[in-house]
């Protein structure tokens, strides 16, 4: 899981830190991708890579026609497009029951194959495929916010006026950022559906897009160690509050009040996140 | 004196824009009032000299240069900007096209970017897009490799030709934008001006707000950047003895039109001038 959310939080990352888009609709992303990796693996019973190729391609489409109309929107208002998008999604999956089976959702997701041979099931080779795609997907947004393109970001993100000004076309750099994040939330889509074998669309409603918009604020943004930390603190965290002991009959909720509280906290006294270097605006 | 066509670099023809805008008239009632910003306005800039354009505040100096790099819309008229012996409109042109076409812009707040080091700021204006699509760097990762060698190699050379060696922006380099002091951020705004060939820069106001000794700083720069790159400049300012000091001509606007042009000498030293806009 932890694997999951730190592709999640790194791609968001690419978009909120990087670019100052604040978007509520990378749920959407994150479900189409495990809808697609569905479809590849059990309609077109393609392999592994195939499967992430198209995947990702998908998914990317996909963000680059909802990029166009949204971004020609500034600030809040991008963010309620987003929005809009998000519940779109979501009801799409939730009631096109034909093809998603909807509420009921898909059960039974075979486990992914390696080269068409290699099955791999069980936790500990799933351990090493995702570690391995997120190792894959740290270095290759590392290598992104280090080049010229991540520099042009983090001028939009800074001051878009003067990027203007000094000739760059920011729509452009904003669609790329829009469509290169969502690509790899696909990713995080599949492992999840590959993962748990089942899917439902709760799994992508708007409180996931809170929860990962949420992790990477908490996480910091504006390099790859924030989202990677806010990823595993929202983990772990939860799963830490088990050990410490509560009362049976008010365990799950004091756990709860004990995790929002603490997020309270370090918003407070960390606004840029535990290992941000930016603050968003 | 009269100025040939073919030294002309940007011909500003009867531009008109209004805004409206809400007043409260005699009687004490709101009304909405529609107000000349620009007031059909010619102006032609002479290539590779340094025209001032001076005015009271509100007299729409800033609109006048958002107009031109579009960063505003104008109402009717156009701008013309020569370009290899022959004219083109620019009026309408995405901002960004007009920066590749050559014409700079410095703003009247700076417009640096505070979170990334000045050594960033440079790189990111660098007239050289090489890498700037997002997967290039890592298709052509050795060529990428050179081109920000060259860049950095590129903004060294202008700090320590520009400011001494050793000078505090290349020590600085990579400290964020933000830690310079005001003056020095808007030597930077100058610096950055280099990065890129520009033929027309835009500079608003570029000694506003800052001491004496950056201020002579700034019109060193200035002078080097007309005299060594032929680039034509364009400013505002408010302090009378650079543009003195600093201009071959000088326009006055007031109340959205051009006034007065000429020397700086005639046009400060013009009654109606130094009535409206001086006080004297």
């Amino acid at each position: 899981m932890i694997n999951i959310y730190i592709i999640l939080t790194v791609s968001t990352n690419l978009l909120v830190g990087m670019t100052n888009l604040l978007s509520l609709g990378q749920a959407a992303f994150y479900g189409i991708g495990a809808y697609l990796a569905v479809f590849a693996l059990m309609i077109l019973k393609l392999p592994l890579l195939p499967t992430l190729v198209l995947v990702m391609a998908g998914t990317g489409l996909l963000s680059l026609i909802i990029a166009y109309p949204s971004l020609r929107l500034k600030g809040d208002y991008f963010v309620l497009a987003t929005l809009g998008f998000q519940l779109i999604i979501f009801t799409i999956l939730y009631n096109w029951i034909s093809v998603t089976r909807g509420p009921y959702g898909i059960p039974g997701i075979p486990a992914p194959k390696l080269a068409g041979v290699l099955q791999i099931s069980g936790i500990i080779p799933f351990l090493i495929l995702s570690l391995l795609l997120v190792l894959f997907v740290i270095f290759i947004f590392y290598k992104l916010v280090h080049s010229p393109f991540g520099r042009v970001l983090k001028g939009v993100r800074d001051d878009e006026i003067a990027v203007l000004s000094l000739g760059r076309n920011v729509t452009a750099f904003r669609v790329w950022a829009f469509v290169i994040s969502s690509a790899f939330i696909g990713i995080a889509g599949m492992i999840y559906a590959t993962y748990v074998s089942y899917i439902d669309p709760t799994s992508f409603d708007l409180n996931e897009a809170i929860f990962i918009l949420a992790a990477v604020l908490i996480g910091g943004t504006g390099n790859i160690k924030g989202p990677v930390v806010g990823a595993v603190f929202v983990v772990v965290l939860p799963e830490l509050l088990r050990f410490v002991g509560f009362p049976d009959s008010i365990a799950a909720n004091l756990r709860q009040i004990v995790y929002g509280l603490s997020l309270i906290v370090l918003m407070y006294y960390r606004p840029q996140g535990i290992a941000g270097e930016y603050r968003l605006q | 004196m009269r100025l040939l066509m073919n030294d002309i670099i940007l011909e500003i023809d009867s531009i008109k824009k209004s805004f409206v805008r809400n007043i409260v008239n005699i009687r004490g009632e709101q009304e909405d009032e529609r107000f000349n910003i620009i007031d059909d306005l010619d102006l032609l800039i002479p290539q590779g000299k340094i025209t001032a354009l001076i005015g009271g505040n509100g007299a729409g100096k800033t609109t006048l240069f958002n107009i031109i790099s579009n960063f505003t819309d104008a109402d009717s008229g156009d701008v013309l900007y020569k370009k290899n012996g022959s004219s083109v409109s620019i009026l309408g042109l995405p901002p960004f096209k007009i920066t590749r076409m050559g014409i700079g812009r410095m703003f009247q707040d700076d417009h640096i970017f505070p979170n990334m080091s000045v050594l960033e700021n440079m790189l990111l204006a660098d007239d050289n897009k090489f890498a700037e699509t997002p997967f290039t760097s890592f298709l052509k990762p050795r060529q990428n490799e050179i081109v920000e060698k060259e860049r950095i190699e590129k903004a060294r050379q202008i700090f320590i030709n520009l400011f001494q060696d050793p000078n505090p922006f290349w020590e600085k380099r990579n400290d964020p934008a933000k830690s310079l002091s005001y003056g020095q951020q808007r030597l930077l705004g100058l610096a950055r001006l280099f990065m890129a060939n520009y033929k027309l820069v835009l500079l608003d106001e570029p000694t506003a707000g800052v001491n004496s000794q950056i201020i002579k700083q700034a019109m060193a720069i200035i002078r080097r950047m007309v005299k060594e790159n032929n680039v034509t400049v364009f400013l505002i300012e408010h302090n009378m003895n650079v543009v003195l000091e600093l201009a071959d001509f000088c326009s006055f606007m007031s109340h959205g039109r051009i006034t007065a042009f000429g020397t700086p000498e005639d046009v400060i030293g013009n009654d109606k001038v130094r009535r409206t806009y001086l006080g004297v």
